[in-house]
């Protein structure tokens, strides 16, 4: 499989991932690489091999239920806000351009 | 004893010490802090050591024993833990720059056991960025030293863990295993890695690599410990849905190794290892042999395709775990930029190159057009490679290889190719893959350092592997 850089551009953009021409260049080479030996998994004919997956639990999945949490836990979490007004996060707008 | 060798004993020799009133957690405690004193400006095993609160929590524990309480075998025993396990109150940064500051809100699941039996947690050890990488080099804080050589690496990614136990810092740590992140650097360093089977140990507090292969395990001077600190983390656990209602792991120490069959994988003996590597680990066998082991060569189909598996499936988790590092509610923000921005130059600058490089190859295979094509093939191949190590567990109750094809490499030697770094996971990432339980310990020389023998289990046998690797302790 050959990526070119625009393919990589594009994975890049996907994954939110800021890359400078050099970074560019250099992940365009190590995926080739990356890619080129993971490729013989291509060659081994699996056909009706059922994909691997995690065995289920016995009484099943845990019910999907918000949990709260102790005053002590709630402080560490405001306190890992990068930005934030009183207790409410304070996060970039959506359709905003900040002025710089 | 001089007190300042405290820092040298096994947890079962401090433990019977400490029963036996023959000295105090606070003077063991004191050793293994003064060791990493002198010792962790050259090495940098630690990112961070809790000098005042171990000291604290030793004397709490002397204090429980003057009134006739111990907590648990643990009570007193000063541990390192690997910088990726949340532990409350305190910075932990999985070897990020993206995570720096970064303060834990809970404790992981083993840190809060370890925490409740009266362990002394004497600090964060350093790591590969995320679990990512063989050799600690990939850390934001630095990389750390190999003990015997500081111009080479330790392994990794638990490599601090590793340096902290084989220096004599901590008496144990806990590292985690992905692919070989405890078992390699354990090798490497000259002590012994248990990798539990996957469901064994609690991930919950564990920051996320490759969910699907991940787990926590003990990094031990003997098998004897790695079985101490196991039965302390181990148990179902509720926050962690993949933890198994598996039979608890109880020790199951053997006379002799009469009657076990031990297979050499003949897919894993073929070539490709340092010359000194096999002749140490085939002399490591004919020890066992000695002892009572039939050892014979078995086939394990699909063996050499572990490693293609695991770079396609463990970069599609990492991507996907990595997401959560957008800028917004924890972690490196970088400020006043259009939305889009602000995530892609927050994980541009906060992310190192091998976890970036990871991140756009999972994105890669699991992006459309190609997802069948890898990520579905690497699952298909995947339980072909299970079946594998389940036929061959019919024949024979262990398998063996070595745990890395080389002993420790100079510092810098393989970052410029990540390929020739992913083959130092070569002999390892089939457990995971599989979701087996092995265990690496010390096993003879190669160009003067420390080389690994892996003794592989069914799974759930940890009783089983860790019985072989003491029996070869005493032989």
């Amino acid at each position: 499989m050959n990526l070119t850089k625009e393919d990589v551009l594009h994975l890049a953009e996907l994954a939110r991932l800021e890359l400078t021409a050099d970074e560019l260049e250099e992940t365009e080479k190590d995926l080739h690489k990356i890619l080129g030996y993971v490729e013989r998994l291509q060659k081994i004919d699996a056909g009706g091999v059922e994909a691997a997956s995690m065995p289920p639990k016995s009484e099943g999945w845990r019910k999907d239920v918000a949990l709260g949490c102790d005053e002590y836990t709630r402080e560490l979490i405001l306190t890992n806000f990068p930005d934030k007004k009183t207790d409410l996060l304070k996060t970039p707008g959506v359709f905003e351009t900040p002025k710089k | 004893m001089i007190m300042t060798e405290l820092n040298k004993l096994t947890i079962a020799a401090a433990r019977e010490k400490l029963d036996a009133r023959e000295i105090s957690s606070e003077e063991l405690t004191l050793a293994c802090l003064e060791q990493t004193r002198s010792l962790n400006g050259a090495l940098n095993a630690f990112i961070e050591t809790y000098d005042d609160e171990a000291m604290k929590a030793a004397r709490a524990a002397d204090k429980r024993r003057d009134q006739g309480e111990r907590l648990g075998v643990m009570d007193g025993i000063p541990l390192a833990l690997k910088d990726n396990l949340l532990n409350q109150g305190h910075v932990v940064t999985s070897g990020s720059k993206i995570l720096a500051g970064h303060v834990s809100a809970y404790d992981a699941t083993v840190v809060r056991k370890l925490k409740d039996q009266g362990t002394v947690l004497i600090g964060r050890a350093n790591m590969d960025e995320f679990a990512m990488g063989s050799s600690t080099e990939h850390s934001a804080y630095g990389p750390t030293k190999h003990p015997r050589d500081p111009e080479r690496v330790p392994g990794g990614s638990s490599g601090g863990s590793a340096v902290a136990v084989a220096a004599e810092m901590a008496l144990a740590a806990l590292g985690s295993d992905t692919g070989g992140s405890i078992r390699q650097p354990a090798a490497l360093c000259g002590i012994v890695g248990l990798k539990p089977t996957y469901g064994r140990v609690s991930r919950y507090g564990l920051m996320a690599m490759a969910s699907s292969l991940d787990q926590i395990g003990p990094m031990t001077k003997t098998a004897e410990d790695a079985a101490l600190l196991l039965q302390a983390i181990q148990g179902e656990d509720k926050a962690d849905q993949t933890t198994s209602d598996a039979l608890p792991f109880i020790p199951d120490w053997r006379e002799n190794l009469a009657g076990i069959r031990i297979g050499l994988p003949r897919q894993a003996w073929g070539g490709g290892m340092h010359a000194e590597v096999r002749s140490s680990v085939e002399a490591a066998i004919d020890k066992l042999k000695s002892r009572g082991a039939e050892v014979k060569e078995v086939d394990l189909p699909y063996a050499e395709e572990a490693l293609a598996v695991y770079y396609v499936i463990m970069p599609c988790e990492v991507s996907a775990n990595l997401s959560r590092f957008d800028g917004m509610r924890y972690g490196l923000r970088k400020d006043n930029l259009p939305l889009f921005e602000t995530y892609a130059r927050s994980r541009a600058e906060g992310f190192g190159p091998e976890a970036r490089r990871r991140i756009l190859l999972g994105t890669f295979a699991l992006s459309r057009g190609y997802y069948d094509a890898y990520y579905v093939q690497a699952k298909r191949v995947q339980t072909l490679i299970r079946e594998a190590y389940t036929q061959a567990f019919k024949e024979v109750d262990y398998l063996i290889t070595p745990t890395a094809p080389n002993p420790a490499f100079r510092i810098g030697e393989k970052t410029s190719d990540p390929l020739t770094m992913y083959l130092e996971d070569v002999f390892t990432v089939g457990v995971n893959v599989a979701g087996l339980p092995a265990v690496s310990i010390p096993a003879g020389l190669a160009d003067g350092l420390p080389v690994g023998m892996q003794i592989i289990g069914k799974h759930f046998d940890e009783a089983g592997i860790l019985a072989v690797a003491k029996a070869y302790e005493e032989a």
